[in-house]
């Protein structure tokens, strides 16, 4: 009995010796897998639908687009498209496809597959969407031959080109295989892929993420020591990054806070990138509700934030600040613009010219972003000193992006950011600020017939220093009339792997196209 | 009662308890401050798409008719689609339950194995040192948020030890499923390295979950035990001089085990609701990182979704544990 007790318990042990012998897991165990821990959930595949910065993975690796952005300062680089031309009225782009490029499936990319993503993108009204609906009418992209597309915008446009890249490429043969109920085959490209991006969909599952072989026969070839294989796993809890960074399980990851970097540095598994991105923070305010449209109540707004607390206590100086609509690492923003600083004494006076009743303001703060949290309770604080009350509501981003549809639903005062969705001061302060944007792009509802008259020729022209010109007014109007409150400009902060080089940040992509890198065998 | 009459009574009062779950939740998902029309029509809709959604999803009728198209819908097995991943609910239920099952099923059993033989062991002893430690581990453990538990666990098992993952459910991705308890597939089809991953990631989540429900259980299973010791039955069993060893296994745990048994239904569904916190720790593809997503993003049909089956889960646990006390003590069947 005593032998048989002893042998039992010898049995256990092995057991439990052999699940912790074996502890470390797969993905440290592969040399050329390169595993990312993302923030975000990779709920659909779809590279017409999905288009925010957290799962920009799926965009920059399993798809490519005609032109590309790389680097930072970014450069915007032919890609699918080898040439492209613009005719003299500024409303026809040819481009000229590679003759080498192929779908995953072998198949030959041809203007045809062009034609098809633009008619989808327009159809299905979603991610990259906004940026056509009122530039290019269903039916009007042509194809002359198999390597040629025409696309004929309704007007002139100077940043149609900068958005080309959000033109994602589908193999139309097959997507149109898999369509239903005239749906674009979306149910199907939600949960698979068909590209020509520099890896292969190898596994998905929403719950978990996707993993990616590389495409050896990618026609923009392949230098070095490439990754294999990608795998972009949604890890949600911000403390199981950190820890799965430290541990070596993770070899990037995204979404962590200022403190959360520091915590990793000493780590000898984790280095840390840095670069100046474009990527700003701003009290986004309603410019059309009553009192919010009084500038005197604005600028009374504008000086009670407290800019420089916020950046060196709460950020910890890890941003720099931004006086403007527009990131300070881009051209457009005038030079010298100053901003406001916080100055309660300038607040009173501001306040003390506005006409209208004051009544109480509403604060919209996003929901699991702390910095937006914290900027709402430091602006109520200083704005009750000058006799304002504010009234905070938290929540996550798909409500606040529904109130941001509506003027009568965007709350007075909301802290958000704007990132980068083409490399051009118009993502920023024209989009913004114009009132051709209201209801789709706009965070302000901000009107005014000078402003729109300067970005009406800011996206006609093609002469880059009128544009210069133009932009750097348009910010400085924006300023003066405190149509949004701006804080800082974000620095970037990528996490790897000690094991991991070559990271290409551009703040198009934010790290994530992996083709340039290289990982330690 | 016998136990046909048991179940079939079960099942007549599971209708009215879901139908009143289902209409809280229909109801908290209708007043929160966002439009399910402009969510379900999508970014850049026009306001003719957001009224042709508003139509086709039965919302611009008064809030009774669209609580009763939405049972009609759900009778027919259909859930609606998610506003968030484009897919049936149905379907992102069904890819996410095994998951979520295979731990809280773990988590109870573990919580059984703890909790009953401490409990027993405390009830025995009543007021010896080990009783008093006993009870005061288990009070901690209730007391303590899983959270904390699950980053302790990860911190010295994953960071320090380095002997368990992280997070996750297998090394890479799971293979093909057939039950989707991926330690069960892993066995069936003969593929250890597999197997031996699924264990590996499951043992922290279900320490987690199981260390708070074996807390309890020890609780009740020693008040159970002490009652059980002073009952009647066991004197007159002791009087009659039988062996320790047979009054304790034969007599007190059996009187004790009817309690424990309804803990661990109760244990059960506490657990169902608490893998929410777990599985987000450890990164668990289950119903809980589902419910926290479909939250975030005001997925109301999803988040409805959810809350209808876990209440039908916990439910049919109830029901379980009915059918398990009747089988412990036939005369306790009500």
């Amino acid at each position: 009995m005593a032998t048989s007790r002893r042998e039992i318990l010898k049995l256990g042990l092995l057991g439990l010796a052999s699940l912790a012998g074996n502890s470390e897991s797969a993905s440290a165990q592969s040399r050329n897998r390169f595993v990312f821990a993302n923030s975000s959930a990779f709920d659909s595949l779809d590279p017409h639908t999905v288009f925010d910065q957290g799962r920009a993975a799926v965009r920059f690796n399993l798809y490519d687009g005609l032109l590309r952005f790389v680097d930072n300062p970014p450069k915007l680089i032919p890609w699918l498209a080898e040439s492209y031309a613009v005719s003299d009225d500024g409303k026809t782009y040819t481009f000229k496809l590679r003759a080498d490029a192929t779908f995953h499936d072998g198949t030959p990319v041809t203007s045809a597959d062009v034609a098809y993503s633009i008619e989808r993108i327009l159809a299905l009204r979603k991610g990259p969407a906004s940026f056509y609906l009122d530039l290019i009418e269903p039916g009007s992209t042509q194809t002359p031959d198999p390597h040629t597309v025409v696309f004929n915008l309704t007007d002139p446009s100077a940043i149609f080109l900068t958005t080309v890249p959000n033109i994602l490429v589908v193999n139309s043969a097959l997507v149109r295989s898999k369509e239903k109920d005239g749906d674009w085959g979306a149910g199907w490209l939600a949960r698979n892929e068909a590209g020509t991006g520099s890896y292969i969909l190898r596994r998905y599952e929403p719950a978990v993420g996707w993993s990616g072989q590389r495409f050896t026969n990618h026609f923009a070839g392949w230098a070095g020591q490439p990754i294999d294989e990608i795998e972009f796993r949604t890890v949600q809890e911000t403390n199981t990054r950190v820890l799965g960074l430290m541990r070596g399980d993770f070899d990037g990851a995204d979404g962590l806070t200022y403190e959360q970097i520091q915590r990793l540095r000493p780590s000898p598994n984790v280095q840390i990138l840095e670069a100046e991105s474009m990527r700003i923070f701003l009290l986004a305010l309603n410019n059309s509700k009553p009192l919010m449209n009084d500038v005197h109540f604005r600028r009374a707004l504008a000086y009670s934030f407290d800019y420089d607390g916020f950046i060196k206590n709460i950020m910890k100086d890890s941003v720099t600040r931004n006086p403007g609509p527009n990131p300070v690492t881009i051209w457009g923003s005038p030079p010298g613009l100053k901003g406001y600083s916080f100055d309660l004494a300038k607040a009173r006076e501001e306040l003390a010219q506005v006409k209208q009743p004051l009544r109480k303001i509403s604060i919209n703060a996003l929901a699991g972003y702390s910095e937006s949290e914290q900027a709402a309770v430091l602006f109520q604080s200083a704005l009750r000193q000058i006799g304002i009350e504010a009234d905070i509501d938290v929540t996550p981003w798909p409500v606040v992006a529904s109130r941001f549809a509506k003027a009568e639903t965007q709350a007075d005062v909301t802290p958000v950011w704007r990132s980068t969705f083409y490399v051009d001061p118009n993502n920023w302060v024209g989009e913004g600020f114009g009132t051709r944007y209201h209801g789709t792009r706009t965070m302000s509802y901000y009107s005014n017939p000078a402003f729109d008259q300067l970005l009406d020729q800011a996206l006609l022209t093609n002469d880059h220093e009128r544009r210069r010109e133009l932009y750097e007014q348009m910010s400085q109007i924006v300023s003066d009339d405190a149509a949004g409150i701006f804080i800082y400009n974000t620095r970037w902060f990528g996490p790897y792997s000690t094991r991991v080089s070559g990271i290409r940040f551009s703040p198009a992509s934010n790290g994530n196209d992996i083709r340039w890198a290289t990982m330690t065998r | 009662m016998n136990v046909v009459s048991m179940v079939v009574n079960r099942l007549v009062w599971f209708v009215p308890t879901v139908l009143g779950l289902l209409a809280v939740v229909f109801v908290l998902a209708r007043i929160v401050p966002t439009d399910p029309a402009v969510l379900a029509a999508g970014e850049n809709a026009t306001a003719e798409q957001v009224q042709e959604a508003r139509e086709r999803l039965a919302l611009d009728r008064p809030l009774p008719e669209q609580f009763v198209e939405y049972l009609r819908q759900v009778v027919q097995g259909d859930l609606g689609t998610s506003f968030y991943t484009q897919q049936p609910i149905v379907d992102d239920l069904t890819e996410r339950l095994p998951a979520t099952l295979e731990l809280t099923i773990l988590g109870v059993l573990a919580a059984g194995l703890i909790g009953v033989p401490l409990g027993v062991i405390s009830g025995l002893n009543r007021n010896s040192w080990l009783d008093h430690l006993l009870r005061l581990v288990s009070v901690l453990f209730i007391g303590v948020a899983p959270f904390w538990i699950a980053m302790q666990l990860q911190l010295l098992f994953s960071m320090q030890l380095g002997w368990l993952p992280l997070s996750g459910r297998i090394d890479d991705f799971a293979p093909e499923a057939m039950t989707g308890f991926l330690t069960i597939d892993a066995l069936v089809a003969g593929d250890l390295q597999n197997f031996l991953s699924a264990l590996r990631h499951i043992v922290l989540p279900t320490l987690t979950l199981a260390l708070p429900g074996a807390a309890v259980i020890v609780r009740f299973t020693r008040t159970s035990v002490v009652e059980a010791v002073n009952s009647p039955s066991v004197a007159y069993q002791t009087a009659m001089g039988l062996p320790r060893r047979v009054i304790v296994w034969k007599y007190i745990l059996r009187l004790a085990l009817n309690s424990t048994v309804t803990q661990l239904g109760l244990v059960f569904g506490i657990s169902l609701t608490g893998a929410v916190v777990i599985e987000a720790v450890f990164e668990w593809p289950g119903l809980g990182t589902y419910a926290v997503r479909s939250i975030l993003h005001s997925d109301y049909n999803a988040v409805m979704g959810v809350t209808l089956c876990v209440g039908v889960l916990f439910a049919l646990s109830n029901l379980l544990v009915d059918l398990l006390q009747m089988a412990i003590d036939p005369r306790g069947a009500t």
